[in-house]
């Protein structure tokens, strides 16, 4: 293996894992607040997917239009499965929630096929040429993906440590019965946190369809890549979840010329296990007691 | 009609056993398992490859027995470290990974081609009239000796100590028991039902391919838990009929919209297990036949 060959590979791995990253952060948002992993992570990034390409491909607008429009239509939807589904579980234990958020899951994945049938879609971009920079391919896609979810991240974590909003979310996260003893008003912060989820899941969602394709199993695809990006980076972490991310999406793609691209999927899980044995509280975590 | 019924009554007993090893390792042990349908390929792939190289059909699913509980020892021992909702998400990983294997190993699973000819479950020479007929029996026989294998399990101390480590498990280490060993055999014994389960599916159909795996089975097969009620046997034989009945049931939306496609049927029937979930889970966590909450 030359140095080029394993410089392409991490450049595939740094656009895989910003996408997995972004969801991961849309992840340890509702993991840290609460408090269980969201399985329908994933499939609200497929109907951003949906919602963005019948808004750049039927009605003909601009992708960043068809972007926003996903965006605020993915929040919408965690917004209500909030409202009819994890706002009535709130004191019931994480693996209730979980059982839920599959519910949620097989709710949207069934209506995407039913409504989008299961054929593989993709946006139909104009076809451009790779960038070629010393034996290093970059896709001038690829590098706009990149920019936009560092941009998206950017733009989250602002709004989690600049703002009031984000002080609040966080000490919900952080200890939920002292948050609401010093007068933070929890269902502000719960449909705050849902909204955003939702949206962050979309992006996610957009991105990944415009680098690869849009099926209604596209989400569930990349959950457990998903969960284990937000692990690594210790539960509630948003900066250790993109770190998690991009550790997955480079790993995979080194791994790939030795367990062989099919077992590329498989990288991900075995990542999984031996960090919950070794260190489940991930790898910035603190000392977290887990049970 | 009767070869329907018979189909039916055949393939709700294979649900059967999926469904009372996921309430033996879900309901009285606590453990999520959410990998159900990773020991159900591994049975039916285990079966299907012995029995096509000459094991006696009999001899082949009590190797997919054994070698369903290969994975369930391991996870068994992660479990004693993993929170639950971890344990869930790692058992879904599994699956993936039985999955994977399965696709990509040609070698050994033929891939995607599927295994054809698998030898059925009663003697081949038999008219075809009667054979449904006869397995069905077998199936029956196979269910009632497993249902009172557990229904014995669970009352005996071994049962008695896995419900409360599932009530308590702080409290049962006090009281000297060790229930990781508990854990690890409740999870064993449900896996290796997973995998009769399995094995009898791949000589009941006589052809397996990956897709017959798909990751949504296990949510059929926690979804007949849910609805039955957590750690009850009756509640077991409840919530499979009631899931047979759901699976089915969307079939005879065919007859009554016209023009729905089978691609439709499987985006109704996901629909339904999707909503079935979210309700039990908020109005009915106990089941059906649960005992009410505490």
């Amino acid at each position: 293996m030359d140095i080029v060959f394993i410089a392409n590979l991490v450049v595939a791995g740094i656009v895989e894992g910003s996408l997995i990253a972004l969801a991961a952060l849309a992840m340890t948002l509702v993991f840290g607040v609460a408090r269980f992993p969201n399985a329908a992570t994933g499939d609200f990034m497929a109907f951003g997917a949906y919602a963005a390409l019948m808004a750049y491909a039927t009605a003909g607008l601009p992708i960043w239009l068809a972007a926003a429009i996903a965006i605020a239509a993915t929040a919408l939807l965690a917004l209500v499965s909030y409202r009819f589904v994890f706002s009535k579980l709130l004191n019931r234990s994480p693996v209730a929630n979980l059982l839920a958020s599959i519910g949620v899951a097989l709710i949207i994945r069934s209506a995407l096929s039913w409504y989008f049938g299961s054929a593989q879609r993709t946006f139909s971009f104009p076809l451009v040429r790779s960038m070629n920079l010393g034996g290093i391919r970059i896709h001038p896609t690829d590098l706009a993906v990149v920019g936009v979810a560092l941009a998206a991240m950017l733009v989250v974590f602002t709004l989690l440590y600049v703002t009031p909003l984000g002080r609040r979310m966080r000490a919900v996260a952080d200890n939920p019965l002292l948050a609401r003893a010093s007068g933070i008003r929890s269902a502000y912060v719960m449909v705050a946190l849902w909204l955003i989820a939702g949206g962050v899941s979309a992006l996610a969602g957009v991105l990944l369809g415009v680098k690869a394709i849009v099926t209604p199993e596209m989400g569930f695809d990349v959950l457990l890549h998903i969960f284990t990006a937000t692990v690594l980076g210790g539960i509630g972490n948003p900066l250790g979840a993109v770190v998690g991310g991009l550790v997955i999406g480079i790993a995979q793609e080194l791994a790939s010329p030795i367990v062989g691209a099919s077992y590329k999927l498989a990288v991900g899980f075995v990542v999984l296990v031996a960090l919950l044995l070794v260190r489940p509280q991930g790898l910035f975590g603190g000392a977290e007691v887990t049970r | 009609m009767d070869a329907y019924l018979i189909a039916l009554a055949s393939f709700g007993l294979i649900y059967l056993l999926l469904v009372v090893g996921l309430n033996l390792q879900y309901g009285f042990a606590g453990l999520t398992n959410f990998g159900v349908v990773g020991f159900y390929a591994l049975g039916a792939y285990t079966s299907a490859i012995l029995a096509t190289r000459g094991v006696p059909v009999p001899l082949a699913l009590a190797g997919a027995m054994l070698v369903a509980m290969v994975p369930a020892f391991l996870l068994g021992l992660l479990s004693l470290r993993l929170r639950d909702d971890y344990l869930a998400v790692v058992t879904l990983g599994f699956a993936e990974l039985v999955k994977l294997v399965v696709t990509n190993e040609a070698w050994l699973t033929r891939g995607p081609h599927g295994i054809p000819d698998i030898p059925p479950l009663v003697d081949a020479a038999l008219s075809p009239d009667l054979r449904p007929a006869v397995e069905l029996g077998v199936l029956l026989l196979v269910n009632a000796v497993a249902l009172y294998a557990i229904w014995r399990i669970v009352r005996s101390p071994f049962g008695r100590a896995i419900f409360a480590i599932r009530e308590d498990e702080t409290a049962v280490t006090a009281l000297g028991k060790d229930p990781l060993g508990f854990k690890i055999k409740a999870f064993m014994i449900g896996a290796a039902l997973a995998g009769l389960a399995g094995g009898l599916q791949a000589h009941h159909l006589s052809y397996i391919s990956p897709e017959q795996f798909l990751p949504i089975l296990t949510f059929y097969v926690w979804i007949a838990v849910l609805i039955g009620g957590v750690g009850t046997l009756s509640g077991t034989v409840v919530g499979t009929a009631i899931l047979i009945l759901l699976l089915e049931g969307s079939r005879f939306l065919r007859d009554l919209i016209p023009g729905v496609s089978e691609t439709d049927l499987a985006s109704a029937r996901l629909m339904i297990v999707g909503l079935a979930i979210v309700v039990v889970t908020i109005h009915r966590p106990e089941g059906i036949m649960g005992r009410t909450a505490k």
